[in-house]
């Protein structure tokens, strides 16, 4: 992957603002929240007409109960890829807690998420340590993670693992349940607690502004002292935990597990995180435009789903819209 | 990082050797697994030796056209996409159709790709986007028509076709002659096209910086397009094989999501860095044959295929991590 960067442009050199369009197009390649904010609108506006009920309380909560989870694995890659890494084993990790802490229902809530998100915690130590102790890369250490861990849980849930596939009440509730008279996921919340950490964490820790100086400048960053294998262990545990919180909640939406359970959010994730703005190269981007990116997926899947096309021209529809998403991001970020 | 071995002075073989040291290990590694699967079985001949190299063809194909990509400073996670539109493609249009016809489908499926890719390379380059985000995007559009032109597994070719990639018209059994043919033809073809062409020296002085590329007056844009145009070319190839090996078409998005997945780990077991400029073809192809010829050795092993998964992960990761550590030391060393 090259770092094809565009030749030196002085930052002060400004778009003359004559008429209100290019004002306009001036603010928004300073901020690219509001084209991703305006093009979510656009695209909910849009489902709408196509479908007026979906405007109504149970459409938008429907989006939203798919966005949750979509939003905390989204967020795994985003941590990571703002160090110059990525997550392929996030939706497998997602899976495996989802199983665990269905398999451990019976002995109380607490216990199962608990046991679910230690799954994340090893997982997540285990990518860590080989990308950044053993320098394996990124993309061949957590694709070989999700091999093992599906040829693990595949053996295990005919052993130690055998028995229930179904989640208790509790996590069937924060997974599909709803309060405000039916309005507002739980789910919802979880994410929204989620994002606050992760925001904050990002931009007032000294974690988070480290996870940033390692993907734009990592020797440089070795050079002042810091010990950038730690880093990306914790990067790569809290990528871990993120995957297991998702899983979990997708378990919880869908009420029973099965090892295909979070396979396809795994490319969605990566783009949720992508079409937000956050370099694959690592040092910019953000989780408030991976928000935006999870939330204009989501809608989007909606969207496809009331157009009811077939799978194939969704799948072309996706593909295309993720392409002019993140074209349309570069040409406005590039301030051409 | 780039080197040409072109004159035969012992010197600059063992140099050459010493530069590509991963490129004949895994080669090496392939002949001890080889010998190794041929003690674990009690007969071990041209049927062994067939059905690997057969069975290895698909992956080999995406690997040599990801390792040409890779090399060039891009990566495509489109590959399984266009292996399935290949594929889906071909077995619609193969179906009872004379060999005549079904070459000219396979000619024009190889041509049409390549160009499909090369317009996906000018994309990128235009845009901004980076590669694995772009071949993201188009990797759902590829399968998305995959499946709208064969929306279930079906279809069909002609025998001769089938014997063609397989060496036998029923695709079961034959011999081993036209699939290692077929493996070594167009490995051959694209590691000479990448070492001893303008083309593919372009290829690689990209990778190893676009920048110092284009300031040395190389054209950026017409090698990453040509790089791009190869690992289409490929994908065709890839596909063309599955529907000889399978004998129809199977436009499932997850095959392809697992090939492209696999592509790139061959590539890098290979030894081709991903941030490009370095290694060399020869090694994916090792790399892919590899990767496929450790089920029928762990089966032969009678490891059940859910440990089996186990184990292809942790060696493909241990691997890694023993060729990290080799490196780390070699630059503590240097």
């Amino acid at each position: 992957m090259s770092h094809s960067s565009p030749p030196p442009r002085s930052e002060t050199e400004h778009v003359p603002a004559t008429g209100l369009v290019a004002r306009a197009a001036a603010l928004v390649s300073e901020r690219p929240t509001i084209a991703l904010s305006g093009t979510l609108v656009i695209l909910v506006i849009v489902t709408g007409i196509i479908e007026p009920n979906y405007l109504a309380v149970s459409g938008v909560r429907n989006t939203l109960l798919q966005a949750a989870p979509l939003g905390i694995l989204a967020g795994a890659q985003t941590i990571l890829m703002l160090t110059g890494g990525i997550d392929l084993s996030v939706t497998m990790v997602a899976t495996a807690s989802a199983y665990v802490a269905a398999n451990q229902s019976p002995s109380g809530a607490a216990v199962a998420i608990l046991l679910g998100v230690v799954v994340g915690l090893v997982v997540g130590s285990a990518n860590g340590v080989g990308v950044a102790v053993f320098r394996v890369n990124p993309l061949i250490m957590t694709l070989a993670m999700s091999g093992i861990l599906l040829g693990l849980f595949t053996a295990w849930a005919q052993t130690i693992l055998k028995g229930s596939t179904q989640v208790g009440p509790f996590i069937k509730l924060i997974g599909a349940g709803s309060f405000l008279g039916n309005r507002i996921p739980y789910s919802v919340v979880v994410w929204a607690v989620i994002a606050a950490a992760l925001i904050w964490l990002l931009r007032r820790t000294g974690w988070g502004r480290l996870l940033y100086a390692i993907g734009d400048n990592e020797i440089a960053v070795r050079l002042a002292g810091v010990r950038v294998w730690q880093v990306r262990i914790t990067a790569y545990i809290a990528a871990g935990v993120l995957g297991s919180i998702g899983g979990i909640l997708l378990g919880g939406r869908t009420g029973a597990v099965d090892l295909q359970l979070a396979n396809a959010f795994l490319l969605p994730s990566v783009a949720a995180a992508v079409i937000g703005g956050t370099s694959i190269f690592g040092g910019v981007g953000g989780y408030a435009g991976t928000i935006l990116g999870a939330l204009i997926l989501s809608v989007l899947n909606s969207m496809l789903t009331f157009l009811n096309v077939g799978q194939a021209i969704q799948q072309v529809v996706y593909g295309a819209i993720v392409l002019a998403l993140a074209w349309g991001y570069a040409g406005l970020t590039r301030r051409a | 990082m780039i080197s040409a071995v072109r004159s035969a002075g012992a010197v600059v073989w063992s140099r050459g050797l010493a530069r590509h040291s991963w490129t004949v290990g895994v080669w090496l590694l392939l002949s001890v697994l080889l010998v190794w699967y041929a003690t674990l079985i009690p007969v071990f001949g041209q049927f062994q030796v067939t059905s690997i190299s057969k069975n290895s063809l698909p992956l080999v194909y995406l690997a040599i056209g990801q390792a040409i990509i890779v090399i060039a400073g891009g990566i495509d996670l489109s590959l399984g996409g266009l292996l399935l539109l290949s594929n889906a493609l071909a077995a619609r249009f193969m179906e009872d159709q004379p060999f005549a016809m079904v070459l000219l489908v396979a000619l024009l499926l190889i041509a049409g790709l390549a160009l499909l890719n090369a317009l996906v390379g000018y994309v990128i380059s235009i845009s901004g986007v980076p590669d694995i985000v772009v071949t993201l995007a188009t990797g759902y559009i590829w399968s998305g028509i995959a499946l709208w032109v064969l929306p279930s597994p079906g279809g069909g070719t002609a025998p001769e076709f089938r014997w063609l990639f397989t060496g036998a018209e029923s695709g079961i059994g034959g011999t081993y002659v036209m699939p290692i043919l077929m493996m070594l033809v167009p490995a051959l073809v694209v590691f000479f096209l990448s070492r001893q062409t303008r083309i593919g020296l372009a290829i690689y002085a990209i990778g190893s910086d676009d920048t110092a590329a284009r300031l040395a007056g190389l054209d950026v844009r017409r090698a990453k397009m040509a790089s791009y145009a190869i690992g289409g070319a490929l994908a065709a190839l890839a596909g063309l094989a599955t529907v000889a090996l399978t004998g129809t078409g199977d436009p499932r998005f997850s095959v392809g999501a697992n090939a492209t997945l696999n592509s790139v780990a061959a590539v890098v077991l290979g030894g081709i860095a991903l941030v490009g400029g370095t290694g060399l073809v020869l090694g994916a192809v090792a790399a892919g044959v590899i990767l496929i010829m450790l089920n029928p050795i762990l089966s032969a092993m009678g490891i059940d295929p859910n440990n089996a998964q186990i184990i292809q992960g942790l060696l493909i990761a241990g691997v890694m991590m023993v060729g990290g550590l080799v490196t780390l030391l070699r630059e503590r060393s240097a």
